[in-house]
């Protein structure tokens, strides 16, 4: 072990603390090591993120992880490789719970939480503006009776950038005649509240939500974003009552039973760039895969890195409140993977990404565009319905 | 009702006052004094400017120049910086000695110092913040006009019987006269009876324009990405505006500018009156930072660009061309 | 240096962009409108939790308002406060700053033994920034306006920067003293979830309570009315697209520009 210096003592108090917060969960490890060889910090950093480390302190109740646990994009990369199957995110983020309690914190996650506790989103924008992302577009509010309910999230429906993906899957369920609507009051689902380490304001989120999509009977959820998805699939107590799916596994359902086509060519080179809560969280690799293949007149090429060892954007994990260095952004990388793989369009389908990579892309000067898949799918339903 | 120190029908004429800093009086005071003016003619009564401080005399001269008929100097060695405690005494005394109608205050933070704890010292009504001065019909009262809930919902208020009616006034609404050398004004020296034990604060430093401070701007110049590292003609607009230069997060990581001027998410919230955004896409991150700017104007190369979605006046053209004609036409008759 | 006893003023207002002037009735529209704590009451209660940190002491939170406030001093209070009290009574209606500084200044006098009240700046509904110094000339405590920082001296003396036109000054005051605290000059920490479960009650008071004359309070003991109320302009923004060469576009904005900032 590398742990140098005077001997600890180990505070019993603390141990017990640390062991409640984690439930356990850091008890399998055998210190291999192969975490801190996968995060992607050290890909951007000279020093990598002592992943290994962080959980052996974790096993011991030892109170120094220091800054690093805030690090964590909970990219899901080390647990893929984990020989012992430590959810180790899970585990950074009880010792980010215990973080709250000794108010060491970096600045910024406070004033985010108020603004979902007074705002009900975590961007600070004010909840009469919930549906200002559709104007123009023949978007129903959800009654109930509707098939699907559309939940846009956070981002997608305040973030200007992302808007237009939620502007585009609006049109592509248009075209396939599914029948959705939205709920104009819709609640977060709390996917920052969690990562950020404050499980005990997420059951509140959670129970709010929760009675919402009851009270407004909704049977069938179809998320824009993959962590609102994540959320809901995993981490919500539906007991089966409402279906989750993610918004490129229904594209592609649509595809197959023919309801969606393209009718426009799109000649282009694409990637496809896996988001962390969609590939390696819950294995969704191919459904996009099949709606990419479905444009007519795409060449797909695949980056070095890819499916289950794709690099993360740098957004999840509550960083895209945090502010992350120049020259520390995986994105940047990302970025580099695509133009070498001879892209001209960088696909993703995941609003986090799509803000990272587009803002990495922008830094290279070169040709690369980054779109959601939903974005490069509305180009090709044909003439006049391409998002203005 | 709270009984009323003095009533309408012992009050007469209108006060401004006139608050300096070294001597110097404040924009707001003079602004103060051209609306004065106005106000007072309209009802047939005296002008008078209400001036605390140490050797202010040319101050209140000045003061004459600008508007008023008669200077009300309370001179003191105590009185050489402002202080709560002093110029409360000295206010209330001579107004409930003199007992004028009106009270006029500028909205500045000295300025609300004061008005906030005269106005309860007095038991009168104090209408704050100011965007508007009228005298209503028929009544003759003083009619303010105030903005709230974030400027999206504005009232008129007034003040029945207590008396002297008393507001703030925002600074810069009012036009600054121009002022006449020739004008002719009294200025009469109050006596001031302060010990320095009677004071209690003390103030232990005084700072006045240091560092920036882009939180404070009345206009931002912000640049991000576009400028393409050159922010030299967006500080010369900045200048020309009166304003300070803000930038986008990626402009601060570029290293083309300092982190002190970082606006969004990640670094500073402004609320200028007017934010002129060049060559910055407008992603949230960003826009959290200038959403209460009372007006946006952007200027981007890219239709697609959404900050265009949050602006009032858009450019969507070349920033560098744009700006030099921009500019240019800026400094036309300006020194 | 003994405890510092704190009493932070708070107020429950309507999201501001989320009220509206009704054209017929011409009266405020806040059916609507989700509440919060106003923004600056916030940083006020963080400064307070802070300062007692550093001297030890309580923290006590007082509001005026109606029933449906209670809920947001429970949220003051899982942020860190001791206790809680609502002003809540028909006849504190309506009232301007001179009544409402007057009825806070009775609530602080009945919760007592305090050494410092803090207040936000100002609220962000009716906006003047003038209650706290009104408490204070009620109080007759010393003051400390627009406030970004604050310390306790060794001699017990309230120590704080404060903003003065075009800059700051420090000044230094005698304790018992009011303050009001500028917009976002800290950052408010998140509820703690085990105290937003067990958080003590909030004291709700009356008009009886405080013992006052009732003729001093609400509408009926304000010196200033409200004449007519309207609505500002829209809050969207205008997206107007200045069109020409790059020259002419520069030239039409100067102009715009110009008029805009009164040049």
């Amino acid at each position: 072990m590398s742990e140098s210096g005077a001997p600890r003592v180990l505070d019993d108090a603390v141990w017990e603390e640390v062991v409640e917060a984690t439930r356990g969960m850091a008890a399998p490890c055998f210190q291999c090591g192969v975490c801190t060889a996968v995060c992607p910090w050290g890909l951007v950093q000279a020093e990598p993120v002592s992943v290994r480390r962080l959980v052996r302190l974790a096993q011991l109740g030892v109170e120094r992880w220091g800054e690093a646990i805030w690090r964590c994009t909970t990219c899901g990369a080390c647990e893929a490789l984990c020989p012992r199957g430590v959810p180790v995110s899970e585990v950074l983020l009880a010792l980010r719970q215990l973080a709250w309690k000794r108010r060491s914190v970096p600045k910024g996650l406070s004033t985010m939480l108020w603004a979902v506790h007074w705002d009900g989103n975590p961007w600070d924008q004010p909840p009469s503006a919930r549906t200002a992302w559709s104007r123009g577009l023949d978007v129903p509010a959800f009654t109930g009776e509707q098939e699907i309910l559309l939940y846009v999230g956070c981002t997608a429906t305040y973030d200007r950038r992302s808007q237009k993906v939620a502007r585009s899957l609006a049109r592509l369920l248009g075209a396939s005649g599914v029948s959705f609507g939205v709920l104009p009051d819709e609640p977060c689902c709390g996917e920052a509240v969690r990562v950020v380490g404050q499980e005990g304001y997420l059951a509140e989120v959670v129970e709010a939500t929760s009675r919402r999509f009851r009270d407004a009977g909704v049977r069938r959820l179809v998320a824009l974003s993959p962590h609102c998805f994540d959320m809901f699939r995993t981490r919500y107590p539906f007991d089966g009552e409402i279906e989750v799916l993610h918004s490129t596994e229904l594209l592609a359902r649509l595809v197959d039973e023919g309801r969606l086509g393209f009718a426009k060519n799109v000649a282009a080179t694409v990637t496809y760039h896996d988001p962390c809560y969609l590939g390696r969280r819950h294995g969704l690799y191919d459904p996009p895969r099949r709606l990419l293949a479905a444009i007519p007149g795409v060449t797909v090429v695949e980056m070095s890195s890819s499916r289950e060892d794709a690099l993360c954007c740098g957004g999840g994990g509550g960083r895209m409140w945090l502010e992350t260095e120049a020259g520390e952004r995986f994105g940047d990388l990302r970025v580099r993977q695509a133009e070498e793989a001879g892209a001209e369009v960088l696909a993703t389908s995941c609003p986090f990404c799509v803000l990272c990579l587009e803002d990495s892309a922008k830094g290279l000067d070169g040709r690369l565009r980054v779109l959601d898949l939903s974005e490069l799918a509305c180009q090709a339903l044909g003439e006049g319905r391409g998002d203005s | 009702m709270i009984p009323p120190a003095y009533g309408p029908e012992v009050a007469s004429g209108l006060w401004v006052y006139l608050e300096q800093e070294a001597g110097r009086l404040e924009g707001v005071a003079l602004e103060l004094l051209g609306r004065g003016r106005e106000l007072a003619a309209q009802k047939g009564t005296a002008l008078t400017g209400l001036l605390p401080g140490h050797q202010v005399q040319d101050a209140a001269r000045v003061a004459i120049a600008h508007g008023a008929d008669h200077v009300l100097v309370a001179d003191h060695p105590l009185l050489a910086a402002y202080s709560t405690e002093a110029w409360t005494e000295i206010a209330a005394r001579l107004i409930l000695e003199r007992k004028p109608e009106t009270l006029l205050l500028g909205a500045t933070p000295n300025g609300r110092d004061l008005a906030g704890r005269l106005a309860v010292r007095l038991r009168t009504g104090l209408t704050a913040d100011c965007t508007g001065l009228a005298w209503e019909e028929g009544t003759g009262l003083l009619l303010g006009e105030v903005t709230g809930f974030g400027g999206g919902v504005m009232a008129s208020i007034k003040c029945a019987h207590h008396r002297p009616q008393m507001a703030t006034v925002r600074p810069g609404i009012f036009p600054l006269p121009p002022p006449d050398p020739r004008r002719a004004g009294t200025i009469e020296e109050v006596s001031v009876a302060l010990s320095p034990e009677a004071l209690k604060a003390e103030v232990l430093r005084r700072v006045r324009q240091e560092g920036v401070d882009i939180t404070r701007a009345r206009v931002i110049v912000a640049g991000g990405r576009g400028v393409k590292g050159d922010f030299t003609p967006l500080t010369e607009l900045a200048r020309l505006l009166g304003g300070e230069v803000g930038a986008s997060r990626v402009a601060c990581d570029l290293g083309w500018i300092g982190r002190d001027r970082q606006i969004g998410q990640t670094g500073f919230v402004t609320r200028p009156w007017l934010a002129l955004v060049c060559g910055i896409s407008g992603a949230t991150q960003f826009t959290v930072g200038i959403k209460d700017a009372e007006q946006i104007v952007a200027i981007n190369s890219d239709p697609d660009a959404p900050i265009f979605e949050d602006a009032d006046l858009c450019v969507m053209d070349d920033l560098f061309p744009v700006l030099e004609a921009l500019i240019a036409e800026l400094q036309r008759g300006t020194p | 240096m003994r405890p510092l006893d704190t009493v932070v003023c708070v107020k429950v207002v309507p999201k501001p962009e989320e009220v509206s002037v009704d054209p017929e009735t011409r009266t405020l529209d806040r059916a609507r409108a989700r509440s919060e704590l106003n923004p600056p009451d916030m940083n006020a209660i963080e400064m307070a939790l802070a300062l007692r940190e550093r001297h030890g002491g309580t923290v006590s939170l007082l509001s005026m308002g109606p029933p449906f406030a209670a809920p947001y001093l429970q949220v003051g209070l899982a942020m860190g406060a001791d206790s809680a009290y609502l002003l809540s009574d028909r006849a504190f209606a309506g009232a301007d700053t001179l009544a409402t500084s007057y009825t806070l200044a009775k609530g602080i006098e009945k919760i007592g033994g305090w050494d410092l009240i803090l207040c936000g700046e100002e609220s962000s509904d009716g906006a003047t920034g003038q209650v706290p110094q009104g408490i204070a000339e009620w109080l007759g405590a010393s003051q400390i306006t627009f406030a970004t920082s604050l310390a306790v001296r060794a001699d017990g003396r309230l120590v704080g920067e404060r903003e003065i036109r075009g800059g700051h000054e420090v000044i230094a005051v005698p304790l018992p003293a009011v303050v009001s605290v500028k917009l976002g000059v800290n950052e408010p920490r998140f509820m703690d979830m085990e105290r937003r479960h067990s958080a003590a009650p909030v004291t709700v008071w009356g008009a009886g309570d405080l013992g006052v004359d009732p003729a001093w309070l609400g509408f009926e003991g304000s010196p200033t009315a409200v004449g007519a109320v309207w609505q500002a302009r829209t809050r969207e923004r205008r997206r107007e697209f200045l069109e020409g060469t790059p020259q002419e576009k520069g030239r039409l904005l100067a102009e715009r520009l110009r008029a805009l900032l009164a040049l």
